[in-house]
């Protein structure tokens, strides 16, 4: 069945508060996609309300990751609007209604937690092992969280701001010079 | 020897005999690796396979022989640079992984993509959608023991790779989309070449379609294995035409029409029991779609510039998106985190075989060692696309 009823921007922003409640904070439409803020404990009753909700039935599990915000700007960032700058990100997606969720779940940075979602999305058995190898993030309950792509002994989270690419340390960004001069080193 | 067959020589050793009467008789279950260099996985992929006897118990993909890191490298890279270098994900779908980089610039940056930009687009991603397609055609009718489609899809495939290479100079990476139009218009003789070649696919596509789908032995391999329930393939965000397969009518072109797609007449084919048959049916029928997209949009091409308004250094402003793209494997999506920089601040790369491989483990749970490889070549998947 394609889209039935197509549910975006203010509309589906409604349906998705009418249902989350006080479970998630920050709520608010980003092109079209719905972007809501939860605490690591609510997580998992957020994606399992979403999922089974008449309306909006977000029952395909497009990705989980995280974003750390750290570096932001340039500039060294310990709190951002959401509290903490280390951040899950899951996004599911309504086949019926062609809705967006982003879910933002802030977690300490210092000793990153966050519960395992593999319970309602099986999708997320990799990418939570994928996210807990290069952020840090340990996510409780997730039945086997070795690493997927890096080496056991690997050391560092590569995808932390602070782990730096080797390869930028000893030679500045070319892109700095080109096309012309521009303010700022390597980043990353 | 003595082969006169009596009721001595038959008969079970006694110790055996009375395990059997007594329910205790166990098999032993081995575990059997599969690759990292098995032809039938397109790419370094190993399969820990636990079996009993002819069972597949369990079977464990161990992944990331190829991972690169993308993500991180993107982070120190300009948008110019990133395009070349996603180009590279999915080799079989080069100018496919380059598309939703340039939507999501061009989403934040807000730039506008002339007519005949989005329309020459469509035409360079459905053309790469054959060939990839082609591909899956020939290497899984392979893997089922026919090499003869192999010959054909290759011939098939070098006219319209013909009309790439014209085009991008490329015949593998083409490096041709830019955030708000593409790198150059196509050279004189370009559309008599890609309609030369999509027409030829059109015409032979129910050959190909008689040689294989009609064939007996390749419906007993096929019909029934690997079954994909529609729910598991929600559950894991199966996307493209694996979860097509398994009856789930679910396509971005249609969905949510990017670049031109909603100014065509195409079908979305659909499975019925999401097993390896329907999924290279969905495959197969696939090609022929793409083609008469190619078609409509040559013969409706715009005039005009090919490059929007961009300013000469690509600058994301301050925010972030989700884009996402029908890619011929799946949903290819890209959530882009700026922060006003000239490289993105957090590129996650969400790319379909990640998805649809990261289901395998259940698919193959109990089901034959014969199988398995017709299971794995029906998943359609490209290992640089799983690892990025």
């Amino acid at each position: 069945m394609p889209v039935t009823e197509r549910v975006v921007g203010q509309q589906a922003l409604d349906r998705v508060t009418a249902e989350l409640g006080s479970l998630v904070g920050d709520a608010r439409v980003n092109f079209d996609q719905i972007d809501v803020t939860c605490t690591p404990g609510n997580l998992v009753e957020v994606v399992a309300k979403l999922r089974e909700a008449a309306g909006i039935e977000a029952r395909f599990f497009t990705f989980l990751s995280a974003v750390d915000r750290t570096a932001f700007g340039g500039e060294e960032r310990p709190d951002t609007e959401r509290g903490t700058p280390l951040e899950v990100l899951v996004h599911l997606y309504s086949p019926d209604h062609a809705t967006h969720i982003n879910i933002h779940v802030p977690v300490d940075q210092a000793d990153p937690r966050c519960p395992s979602i593999t319970s309602v999305f099986g999708g997320a058995l990799w990418a939570e092992r994928e996210c807990a190898e290069m952020f840090g993030i340990d996510f409780t309950d997730h039945p086997n969280l070795t690493n997927l792509y890096l080496p056991e002994d690997f050391e560092g989270n590569p995808l932390r701001k602070a782990f730096k690419l080797p390869t930028r340390m000893v030679k500045p960004w070319p892109g700095a010079k080109d096309p012309e001069e521009a303010a700022g080193g390597g980043r990353g | 020897m003595d082969v006169a067959r009596t009721e001595e020589n038959i008969r079970l050793p006694d110790e055996v005999a009375q395990e059997v009467a007594e329910g205790r008789l166990q098999t032993e279950q081995m575990v059997l690796n599969v690759g990292p260099q098995h032809p039938a996985t397109h790419g370094v992929f190993r399969l820990l396979a636990t079996i009993d006897g002819e069972v597949l118990v369990d079977a464990e993909p161990v992944i990331g022989y190829m991972h690169r890191g993308y993500e991180k490298l993107v982070e120190a890279r300009d948008y110019r640079q990133i395009t070349n270098l996603v180009s590279r994900m999915d080799w079989l779908s080069g100018i496919n992984n380059e598309m939703p980089l340039a939507l999501a610039v061009e989403t934040l940056m807000e730039l506008e993509v002339p007519p005949r930009a989005q329309y020459l687009r469509v035409v360079l991603l459905e053309m790469n959608r054959i060939l990839n397609h082609l591909m899956f055609f020939a290497s899984f009718a392979a893997e089922l023991g026919a090499i003869t489609p192999t010959f054909y899809a290759f011939r098939e495939r070098e006219d319209i790779q013909a009309a790439m290479e014209m085009a991008t100079g490329g015949r593998m990476h083409f490096g041709y989309m830019r955030p708000g139009g593409l790198k150059e218009d196509v050279p004189k003789g370009f559309f008599d070449q890609a309609l030369f070649g999509v027409r030829q696919v059109m015409d032979r596509i129910d050959d190909y379609y008689n040689l294989i789908i009609g064939n007996e032995i390749y419906k007993q391999r096929t019909i029934g294995v690997g079954v994909l329930d529609k729910e598991l393939a929600y559950n894991y965000g199966v996307s493209g035409p694996i979860a097509r397969g398994s009856n789930i009518d679910f396509d971005v072109r249609k969905d949510e029409p990017y670049l031109a797609y909603a100014d065509f007449d195409f079908e979305v084919p659909v499975g019925l029991n999401g097993d390896c048959f329907d999924r290279f049916w969905v495959l197969l029928h696939e090609v022929y779609e793409s083609a008469r997209i190619v078609e409509q949009a040559i013969e409706g091409m715009p005039s005009g510039p090919i490059l929007g308004k961009v300013p000469r250094v690509i600058q994301a402003p301050e925010g972030e998106v989700y884009v996402r793209c029908e890619n011929p494997l799946g949903e290819l999506g890209m959530y882009l985190v700026s922060d006003g920089d000239r490289r993105p601040y957090r590129l996650k790369i969400r790319t379909p075989s990640y998805n649809n491989v990261s289901v395998l483990p259940v698919v193959l749970r109990n089901t034959f060692v014969s199988d398995m490889i017709a299971i794995l070549g029906s998943f359609f998947f490209v290992l640089g696309d799983i690892d990025r």
